[in-house]
């Protein structure tokens, strides 16, 4: 084959195979290009977050799977200390996972969490991995929302059996029990009831693999109401592997039932357990395997809100220990006669987190435990008497979040049984769990610092529950609204909101079936509007909720206010959406409103308002997410008005999947759109014509709420599994116009660099503690490649305004937003050879570019771009200019006089080294040897005198000249301000030593060297050269 | 650490078939061919690369990475005047780490020595991984950085794991991604490479950036000039004797 130039057949392959170019339609924006603007996870894991299932193996080392409600699924390979997620790309809530007995690197993953409370997610099948847990392979039942149970059959692997729980919130015939004979190519439903009818839970006899039991429960959820039982539920029984099931009375009560869990004694497998939520809920014993059943049972341990909790394991040695997960875990020594919670309690509950959901019990060592709480993982060794938690899983579920104007800006948000945290959104080194600091108690949604005093915090946890609680104090106070004389009882709703005046600082909105006004700090609040809700007293029965257990949380509270937002261009505009599909808005400041939700075409009737965004832009103009997924509705809603209501244009396409929480308009620029769904974050350049699914570090997981700090131009991700996110300076994402997104390579604009010097604090603190990611503490340079980079140079350039080169770096050549570092630093100083590195970070890197404008250069093979950025200082910095730029003065002489003496002992063993050389070609006798010798000595204690030269790996402390330079130059060179007088001193003194220093070589040098270059000419021996410097 | 990709022409892009017919020997053949293809690349004998590496925030180091047939490295960077070495001859390897007063060399542990083991098969492990003892399979496409890539999945003969992502056009390496067990554990890095050029007939990368996976802390090793063939004696990768 003919050669042809690189670049000629690169144009050719384009053409050839290329995709398609871009003189055609322009290029699309999507995924792809987000890569470079990744997120980073903040945490916190201090409090972790709901788990829903766990397994282990036992081998050499324990391996542990945590299945989580909202977060995916974690592997430790270490016993539980660390944790790494390994199901990201997939859905993120799990309901069973199981390790095949007979083949620990296959574990079954079964989607949708089955502790079916008000904000549980939906599953979309079930999941294999025949490899530890590195690849997943979808294996079916994908409509089948929840699986609560998969069980592998441990004489053969292939054989399973999955327990569907099914829809939640409507009928759907996709639900019971499935079995697979070959792996999960096929699946069979081989127990099926109703289509409000799914299994709760699933039971195989080890001893008997072809004996099953199975739990069939009838059980609805609506946005108003739950019913758990009816009297289709039932428990049934296989004895032919699953292929015929007959339904279980014998010693069972009668009428309906509820929730059943299962467990048999895998030491006794005669020995079968089973609670039964009831009109009377109880535990109940077969020891015939399952023909005939006795109540054992009937206290709080055992009958505590089944839907929530139901697992219960017996130990694998003994079949009298039971363990019934509940509000603590429970556990029987008796057979189930009598339970006991496990670890020290007091009136305040357990040392771990109350809502324990499962628990696993090593068959080897039935002292260790292992138990999954709506606060994380805790592992016993001793049977449950004392418990560790386990810091290293960020699985939080976050409602909301807002951020404060410190800098940095800290983060505050509520989770899901885990109160309210703030925490900072960047720090050195990293964002440690102790950090975080919790506000309250319970389960929190909104917290917002007042803007006009960031030592005020409004915080709300579940039903409405208000507080304005001190920051630096804590000091709480209950600052709720209550009925006045002849007003009915507020509702507020689970998940009440709370909004912040943009225009007027210090004004608060918070809604129950009324919006709430305070311009007092919650000291006394106005109504400003009528009931805006439907008030259908059909949907205000949470009292009667439950079903067959009553279960009056506040979490079915309906007919409330759920979404308040206030126009940035007009106070006077405020709009209110309900969770029963109203949405007002007023623009009168409340003393009018107009109902606009049925403007919104296509959307059911009563469908619930998620979030209401007015645009910063515009007083006619906003946006709405609506969520119907309550009603088995999972389509994302969201739509924008620019006629305050009146009209509605639908902007999520089929590219935005998951029903929709949160819409947010940028603060700058209004094409760039950000939705949050059940599955992920959504952006829209083009203000919602199109959408890109941003998968850029974050996993399919639920956002529920997004803020965009409006100094910082920070993206904080509020999710409901795996914590908190920051995308770090999203304006790059305003400038990738369909221009640029044509460029072959284009610049993009970003916020100023801050000139942060990293800082170190001393701690070590082993390895089981998440650590939350902060940025680089660099200048980032922001670019955008139509494709990748493959052939030749990929670099930037960075120059000071005299247009002197301060570094070239190797710059991404990834599609899309690329993110390079430059370290704000020009080249170190060059050092001589010493007994070991300078003790010194600084000493290590170069001088430190002052604030103000760089030429930054993008050299792509033959095409050069150019931008500047602007670096400006540490917000926090108490130094002036004139203190940076005397620092600078300092350094540049610090790391003149670093080089001067680098060349001086360079030159001095140069010297050193050719009389050595020349020395050993003359014979002993000769005096010129003796002489040359002489000279090679006199310069190695020259030089002995400039660098440190011990020798040996301990800790000399040997210091000269190189070494108190350096030492120097690292110490002004490290912070960013005015160099100390003993600095600047110490430096004149050293100075004066290097003079010294060169006079003596230089003298010392003249007179020998000429003299000996003479000698050696005359035997035809190169002379010795000095050097210049 | 520096994994040399010996690399090839872009004109294999010219005869490039329809992805969904590649298997893998279609593929490892358009590979080859990128690279240079398999004469020129036996041709060579020895290879070095000099360039500058970073070590840490604003610290940057000057390296040389030398490699001789049939299996030998040598990797050098200098710190503040001082040169630390990483080398394999074929059986021992040895480094030399002066950077706290160390002045001898010393044998690398285990751990160590698996790396430069790895990054000494000159032709890389894709040339003749069979006879070599790995075992490789054609995972399918994945997206590398946004771009489609074929995912390789090198079994090496010491039973660590390799995934080496080719670019989906032109076939070559874009990243590697691997667990190397120390003590039992699993450790796992991954590295991105760009920026070929041509060097006697064969395609080069001279860019690559390596960490931790996952970890945004990255080394960037960027390659100045690389030599073909230039002499280097088999003394300089094997361990100085102490005296």
């Amino acid at each position: 084959m003919k050669q042809v130039p690189i670049a000629m057949a690169l144009v050719v392959a384009a053409l050839v195979c290329g995709p398609a170019p871009a003189f055609s339609q322009g290029v699309k924006f999507e995924a792809d290009m987000l890569g470079g603007l990744e997120a980073r996870p903040i945490g916190p894991a201090t409090m972790s977050g709901r788990v829903t299932a766990v397994d282990a193996v036992v081998g050499e080392r324990l391996t542990i799977y945590v299945g989580t409600a909202g977060g995916g699924l974690w592997q430790s390979l270490d016993g539980g200390l660390q944790f790494k997620s390994i199901f990201d790309k997939y859905n993120q809530s799990i309901g069973a996972v199981t390790v095949d007995p007979s083949k620990p690197t296959t574990i079954w993953v079964g989607t949708g969490e089955t502790w079916v409370r008000n904000s549980v997610s939906v599953g979309d099948g079930i999941y294999r991995s025949t490899d530890g847990g590195e690849n997943w392979t979808k294996l079916g039942l994908d409509t089948t929302e929840r699986i609560a149970r998969v069980v592998v059959n441990p004489r053969d692997g292939n054989a399973v059996l999955a327990c569907a729980t099914g829809h939640l919130f409507d009928d759907n015939p996709d639900r019971g029990v499935y079995r697979t004979k070959d792996g999960g190519k096929t699946w069979d439903k081989v127990l099926y009831v109703a289509p409000d009818v799914g299994c709760a839970d699933l039971a195989m006899d080890p001893g008997t693999p072809d004996v099953l039991y199975a739990a069939m429960w009838q059980f609805r959820r609506t946005p108003s109401f739950f019913t758990s039982g009816g009297p289709k539920s039932g428990l049934f029984r296989s004895t032919d592997g699953g292929a015929t099931w007959q339904q279980v009375r014998k010693g069972l009560p009668a009428g309906d039932l509820g929730r059943i869990s299962l467990a048999v004694a895998p030491s006794k497998p005669g020995v079968v357990y089973a609670t039964v939520e009831a009109a009377k809920t109880a535990l109940y014993r077969s020891d015939d395997r399952g023909e005939s059943w006795t109540e054992v049972n009937s206290s709080s341990m055992v009958n505590v809100r089944p839907f929530y909790f139901s697992r219960m394991v017996v130990d694998p040695s003994n079949p009298n220990r039971v363990y019934k997960m509940g509000q603590i875990a429970a556990v029987s020594n008796d057979g189930g006669r009598t339970f006991s919670g496990l670890g020290s309690l007091n009136v305040f509950g357990s040392s771990y987190h109350s809502d324990v959901h499962d628990i696993w019990v090593n068959p080897k060592n039935t002292e260790q435990l292992v138990v999954g709480t709506d606060g994380g993982i805790y592992i016993s060794l001793d049977r449950g008497a004392g418990w560790q938690f386990v810091g290293s899983l960020p699985v939080g579920q976050f409602y909301h979040v807002s951020y404060d104007m410190d800098w940095p800006f800290n983060v505050y948000g509520g989770l899901q049984d885990n109160s309210s945290w703030f925490g900072p959104s960047r720090r050195s080194g990293g964002i440690p769990n102790r950090l975080w600091q919790s506000l309250s108690g319970g389960d929190g949604f909104w917290a917002f610092p007042d803007p006009t005093d960031s030592d005020i915090i409004y915080d709300e946890i579940q039903g409405g529950n208000l507080f304005r609680i001190r920051r630096s104090t804590l000091e709480s106070k209950d600052i709720k609204p209550s009925p006045q004389q002849g007003e009915p009882k507020y509702r507020f709703n689970w998940n009440t909101p709370i909004h912040m005046s943009p225009t007027r600082p210090g004004t608060i909105y918070y809604g129950a079936q009324f919006l709430f006004r305070s311009r007092d700090q919650g000291e006394s609040w106005e109504r400003i509007s009528p009931d805006l809700t439907t008030n259908d007293p059909a949907k205000q029965r949470q009292s009667e909720s439950g079903g067959l257990t009553p279960d009056n949380s506040t979490a079915e509270n309906h007919c409330t206010i759920f979404a308040i937002g206030e126009s940035p261009k007009n106070g006077n505009v405020v709009w209110a959406g309900t969770d029963d599909g109203n949405l007002h808005v007023t623009r009168d400041g409340g003393k009018t409103w107009a109902n606009v939700a049925a403007n919104l075409a296509g959307v059911p009737k009563f469908t619930w308002v998620s979030s209401v965004e007015p645009s910063r832009f515009d007083e006619g103009t906003a946006y709405v997410t609506l969520d119907g997924h309550m009603t088995g509705d999972m389509k994302p809603y969201v739509f924008r008005t620019t006629d305050f209501g009146k009209t509605w244009q639908a902007l999520a396409t089929s590219d935005v999947t998951g029903y929709a929480h949160v819409v947010k308009e940028d603060p700058v620029s209004r094409d760039l759109l950000l939705v949050g769904t059940e599955f992920g974050l959504f952006v829209s350049l083009d203000g919602g014509k199109t959408w890109a699914h941003d998968t850029a570090g974050i996993p399919s997981v639920a956002v529920r709420d997004i803020a965009i700090h409006p100094r910082d131009h920070d993206v904080v991700l509020a999710t409901h599994g795996r914590a908190l996110y920051v995308i770090d300076d999203i304006s790059p994402l305003r400038k990738l116009t369909a221009a640029t997104l044509d460029a072959d390579a284009a610049f993009l604009d970003a916020r100023p660099q801050w000139m942060v010097n990293g800082t170190s604090d001393f701690g070590f603190n082993g390895d089981g503690e998440f650590v939350g990611r902060s940025p680089a503490e660099s200048a980032v340079i922001t670019y955008y490649l139509k494709k990748r980079h493959l052939f030749g140079d990929l670099k930037l350039e960075v120059y000071d305004s005299s247009g002197k080169r301060l570094a070239s770096i190797n710059g991404g050549k990834r599609k899309g937003i690329n993110r390079v570092e430059w370290s704000m630093r020009s080249d170190a100083p060059r050092f001589a050879a010493g007994s070991g590195i300078i003790p010194n970070l600084y000493a290590m890197m170069g001088p430190r570019a002052l604030e103000g404008t760089y030429t930054v250069k993008l050299i792509k093979g033959a095409d050069t771009y150019t931008t500047t950025i602007q670096l400006v200082p540490d917000p926090r910095s108490k130094a002036t200019a004139a203190d940076r730029r005397a620092q600078r003065e300092v350094v540049d002489k610090l790391f003149a006089l670093v080089e001067r003496s680098t060349d001086l002992i360079e030159g001095i063993t140069s010297v050193r080294d050719q009389a050595v050389a020349r020395a050993a070609k003359l014979p002993a006798a000769d005096p010129l040897r003796k002489r040359l010798e002489a000279l090679g000595a006199g310069m190695e204690k020259q030089r002995t005198a400039l660098v440190a030269t011990s020798k040996g790996e301990g800790i000399s402390g040997d210091e000269r000249l190189r070494e108190e330079l350096g030492t120097l130059y690292g110490n002004v060179n490290g912070f960013d301000g005015r160099p100390t007088k003993s600095q600047v001193d110490r430096m004149t003194v050293l100075a004066a030593e290097l003079d010294a220093a060169s006079v003596t070589l230089k003298a010392a040098q003249a007179k020998d060297v000429a003299p000996l270059n003479a000698e050696l000419s005359k035997k035809k021996i190169d002379p010795i050269v000095m050097r210049d410097k | 650490m520096f994994r040399k990709i010996l690399a090839g022409l872009a004109l294999a892009a010219l005869v490039a078939v329809p992805a969904s017919a590649q298997t893998l020997d279609e593929i490892l053949a358009r590979n080859l061919k990128a690279k240079g293809g398999l004469d020129k690349m036996k041709a060579a004998q020895t290879i070095r690369m000099t360039g500058t590496m970073t070590v840490g925030p604003g610290m940057e180091a000057p390296f040389v990475m030398e490699m001789k047939r049939p299996n030998m490295m040598r990797m050098e960077f200098t710190l503040q005047g001082m040169t630390g070495v990483q080398a394999f001859d074929g059986k021992t390897g040895w480094q030399l780490m002066p950077f706290s007063g160390r002045k001898d060399p010393e044998p690398l542990p285990e751990d160590a020595l698996k790396q430069v083991e790895e990054q000494a098969d000159f032709d890389g492990p894709l040339v003749d991984y069979k006879a070599k003892g790995h075992a490789l399979e054609l995972v399918g496409k994945e997206k590398v950085e946004g771009s489609d890539a074929y995912k390789l999945k090198l079994m090496l003969k010491n039973g660590d794991v390799r995934y080496i992502f080719l670019d989906a056009d032109q076939y070559l390496e874009v990243r590697t991604e691997g667990k190397t067990n120390i003590r039992g554990t699993d450790v796992e890095a991954e590295s991105t490479i760009g920026d070929y050029k041509e060097v006697g007939g064969l395609m080069f990368p001279h860019a690559l950036e390596s960490g931790q996976k996952g970890s945004p802390q990255k080394m960037k090793m960027t390659s100045q000039k690389i030599e073909l063939n230039v002499p280097i004696d088999d003394a300089r990768f094997k361990m100085p004797v102490l005296k």
